[in-house]
């Protein structure tokens, strides 16, 4: 063993870290190329829509609103200012959290199928929102926080049912048990929200709305509370990079090598669950997104979560942006639900990347 | 030193390890030694703090259930029968995840820790393979790249829970000789259970014999390791049978026996 | 004097022939609205109605009485209520139809599948499909209920008084084109519908002499938030209903910040229309025509006479 002591070059162990097929452009991509990314998407989402709005105007419509300037009688101003980028910026943060949840609950489940969709956390957060709405919960001069509690909390309570019960059915936790579960539960939650609907009358929105999740409508009181959470949630997702990397061992191997297991698994749970919570009471069930870029992120700058989760929440961002900008402009001026769109496209791609893994590992 | 007094499992009903107690000393190799279901890894796994049990696990006196995981995790490492890694981290990240308790938000930097992973690396002989994916490695490769891990962890105590009995000859020979070198090297103990008893009584320098639980003989590896011992717990005659198994392959390789 | 003679003559004969139609046997052929020819040999005592515009058309014609089971959304008349409800829509009960007994029921094309009346028709009761899309066809409805029921004269009646209000309405509006509508059927909470062409909505702006914002598209559909701020219509008509608390459906519509620069909001020109009568392909049509008429150009008047 002593023959080994030789010494170590700082920076030969920093180029060993940035290991991976795609480690060059990777590390171009995180510094220079992501926020460009975004900051290009942005502006090109802005500036398209059902209403054509030239660039010139919407860049000057945006550069006068960043001056302060106030634009009365306008309506492309008012249609710039007032729905576009209320949502683009909503539907930014909702990819963003998606995906960050989606990449956090693979990690921890050390399954690649892993979603708020496919656990069935999204539509018990569902359920949740619109037993608040219905029941009339609601906290005066916070908007949504009446729907977003209920939803949270039954996003929670939705996740831990579904892991105990794939728990109880398959100790080792085995993928397919866990996606069975979360399937047969997320049937479950969807015939009891057909329930409530018809129960309801008209006072819910459309069983549309929350199977397949729309972003249209969105105001700044649903960015900023978006942005709040996504902040302090993903803050503390971040934060258990680590503790998700060694996941990947199993978690009684974890436990060895020194990770809290039960303090890390509560902790992503709890705030998987309010992210999704929030998002789900603002947007809806949007499908696939959480399941499809952890994947693709993965594929380019590899399974460790200190890059994979602020990559995925940065292409998951951008790739919903694309999928709204697609629901609003493709059949204008009529809009799709934006599940329909993520969930076509969504689907495809993951066809390509389980035909791509096959081919490989054939 | 470790030390274990009056250590119970019970699954539900069922006692799977009763009133055992023992000790390992700094520069020992005790190994658990029994016929399948006698208990063996049930012990390894209360002393990981795996599994709730009664009794008491001590190490430099310190009750270790009190330890926060970090805290356990420098004074003893596990390397478990076999692996499923979730994703496809490289050997090098795999071998680094040893260094996760010496790491907090606040010393990312582990200088002493780089050096431990490049030995250790080194030693386990993963240096041609340490960029590869660790899901296309080899049932051998992979259990070396975990034992790099465990070194890497840099524990004074390490226990092992029949880690080669998967693995081809050659590779139990290079695990076991990894492992005594590493124990000879800085006075480490280890605490392993091993399924031969040949392997147990070659490498191992003491050695607890259990049977339904129970511990029937403990000691020095020699005194333990009596054919009347053995008989007992096995309900054979061990020595004869491994004597009968080799007898003939010796023979024909010295040539110089006739019947 | 010999003519009209001949012409009561007649009447009274085809009124005789009417009335024994049934007792003859020869039967009574109905079309329904999908082109389906059924034959009626018995008198239709007992009927089961699944949409509610239907039920309206019945009790509108005074046959009220003949209905034993409605779909669970028929509410009106109240007498309506009265009467067994059963399940319609995609989840018809066909055994809670059988169990009540009915001689014919009226299903529709919307709600239910040609092999639905089969399996009526296999129990041995009459199944007529309705299919109203504009308000021509609501007068065929009519005409078709009106002869089950043997109450042509009322059905005629009724068809030919909805023609005249929809007449008046046209000719009071003459001259006054050139504003545009959005009809919102969803309200921004739940992602904005607006209802385009082949909607009754639609023909209703086109008596009053206007345009609907959406011309460009079919039936409902979900639109863009900027799109309506674009199209920037006169006048705008919510269906949403209000419950008693909160905000009205005008006060929503009204309040919605990035609104205030649309000109029917700046010139206080919301609408909330009653939507079971705007929606619904019957009688109250003409409510609804006459209610929106009021709104768009006598509350003008007065804001005119007041200016």
């Amino acid at each position: 063993m002593s023959k080994t002591s030789k010494t170590i070059d700082k920076s030969l162990t920093l180029k060993k870290d940035a290991q991976g097929r795609f480690s060059g452009n990777a590390r171009f991509l995180r510094i220079a190329g992501f926020p460009l990314l975004v900051l290009v998407s942005v502006l090109v989402c802005i500036a398209l829509g059902s209403v054509p709005v030239s660039f010139s105007k919407t860049a000057s419509i945006l550069w006068g609103a960043i001056k302060g300037q106030i634009f009365t009688g306008d309506v492309e101003a008012t249609i710039i200012l007032t729905v576009r980028v209320p949502r683009v910026l909503s539907v930014l943060l909702a990819g963003a959290a998606l995906s960050l949840c989606g990449a956090a609950m693979q990690g921890l489940l050390r399954n690649p199928l892993a979603d708020g969709a496919t656990l069935g956390v999204s539509s018990g957060a569902s359920l949740g929102a619109m037993l608040a709405i219905l029941l009339g919960v609601s906290l005066p001069g916070v908007p949504l926080a009446g729907s977003a509690a209920f939803a949270v909390l039954f996003a929670f309570l939705s996740l831990v049912m579904v892991l105990s019960l794939a728990f109880a059915l398959d100790r080792s936790l085995a993928t397919s048990t866990i996606i069975l579960i979360g399937v047969i539960y997320t049937m479950f939650i969807g015939s009891l929200m057909s329930l409530l609907i018809a129960f309801s009358g008209t006072k819910l929105r459309s069983i549309t709305f929350w199977t397949l999740g729309s972003l249209s409508g969105t105001n700044y009181t649903d960015v900023l509370f978006l942005l709040v959470t996504l902040v302090l949630c993903g803050g503390v997702l971040l934060n258990q990079s680590r503790e998700l990397d060694v996941f990947a061992i199993g978690e009684e191997n974890a436990h060895n090598v020194g990770v809290s297991v039960r303090r890390v698994k509560l902790t992503v749970m709890v705030f998987v669950s309010v992210l999704i919570g929030v998002t789900v009471s603002v947007g809806g069930t949007i499908a696939f997104v959480g399941l499809v870029i952890p994947h693709i992120v993965r594929f380019i700058v590899g399974p460790s979560h200190k890059r994979l989760l602020p990559s995925s929440m940065i292409l998951g961002g951008v790739f919903l942006l694309y999928c709204d900008l697609l629901a609003r402009t493709i059949l204008s001026p009529i809009e799709l639900p934006l599940g329909v769109v993520t969930s076509l496209i969504g689907a495809a791609f993951f066809i390509v990347i389980l035909a791509r893994s096959r081919r490989k590992a054939a | 030193m470790l030390r274990v007094q009056n250590l119970g499992v019970a699954y539900k009903e069922y006692e799977a390890v009763r009133d055992v107690n023992f000790a390992l000393c700094p520069g020992e190799w005790l190994m658990l030694v029994g016929p399948n279901g006698a208990g063996k890894s049930t012990i390894i796994k209360a002393v990981s703090q795996s599994l709730k049990y009664k009794g008491e696990v001590t190490l430099d006196g310190q009750d270790i259930s009190k330890l926060h995981a970090r805290q356990l995790a420098k004074k003893m490492a596990v390397l478990q029968q076999s692996h499923a890694v979730g994703y496809a981290f490289t050997v090098e990240q795999l071998v680094r995840f040893g260094r996760y308790a010496y790491k907090s938000a606040f010393s990312r930097v582990d200088t002493q820790g780089e050096r431990l992973v490049e030995e250790a690396i080194d030693v386990c002989g993963l240096s041609r393979i340490r960029h590869q994916n660790v899901l296309i490695l080899s049932g051998g490769e992979l259990q070396r790249a975990f034992l790099a891990q465990a070194f890497a962890q840099d524990a004074p105590l390490l226990l092992l829970d029949e880690p080669a009995s998967h693995l081809d000859m050659a590779y139990q020979q290079t695990l076991f000789e990894l492992v005594e070198t590493w124990r000879r090297h800085d006075k480490r103990s280890v605490l392993s259970v091993v399924h031969d008893v040949q392997m147990a009584r070659r490498y191992g320098t003491h050695a607890l014999l259990l049977k339904d639980g129970r511990v029937t003989a403990s000691g020095a590896v020699d005194d333990v390791f009596t054919r009347e011992k053995l008989q007992t717990v096995y309900g054979m005659d061990v020595n004869a049978w491994l004597s009968w198994l080799h007898a003939p392959w010796l023979d024909g390789q010295t040539g110089t026996h006739s019947v | 004097m010999k003519s009209s003679r001949f012409l009561a003559l007649a009447l009274a004969l085809m009124m005789a022939l009417s009335l024994t139609a049934f007792a003859e046997g020869d039967g009574l052929i109905i079309k329904d609205m999908t082109g389906k020819e059924v034959t009626i040999t018995k008198e239709i005592k007992r009927i089961v109605i699944l949409q509610p515009a239907d039920c309206e058309i019945l009790y509108a014609i005074g046959a009220g009485d003949l209905l034993v089971g409605r779909g669970e959304y028929c509410n009106y008349p109240e007498e309506v209520l009265q009467v067994p409800s059963v399940q319609s829509g995609f989840e018809t009960n066909f055994e809670q139809i059988i169990a009540l007994n009915p001689d014919l029921v009226i299903l529709t094309k919307m709600g239910q599948t040609e092999d639905d009346s089969k399996k009526l028709e296999e129990a041995g009761i009459i199944a007529i499909t309705s299919d109203a899309q504009s308000i021509s066809d609501v007068y065929t409805a009519i005409d078709m209920i009106g002869k089950i029921t043997g109450k042509t004269d009322e059905a005629d009646q009724l068809i030919a008084s909805m023609k005249q209000s929809f007449e008046d309405i046209t000719k009071k509006a003459e001259g006054k084109e050139g504003s545009s509508v959005y009809f919102e059927v969803s309200p921004l909470e739940y992602g904005l519908w607006a209802a385009g062409t082949g909607t009754f909505m639609d023909e209703i702006a086109a008596m009053l002499g206007l345009k609907n914002a959406f011309e460009d598209l079919t039936g409902w559909q979900s639109v863009s938030e900027e799109q309506v701020l674009a199209r920037d219509p006169d006048y705008i008509v919510t269906t949403a209903m209000y419950f008693g608390d909160g905000q009205t459906p005008v006060e929503e519509v009204m309040g919605r910040p990035n609104w205030s620069d649309i000109k029917a909001v700046k010139n206080n020109q919301v609408f909330n229309a009653d939507s079971d009568a705007i929606t619904r392909p019957g009688p109250r049509l003409v409510d609804a025509a006459e209610a929106f008429y009021t709104f768009v150009y006598e509350s003008q008047q007065e804001a005119d006479k007041a200016a």
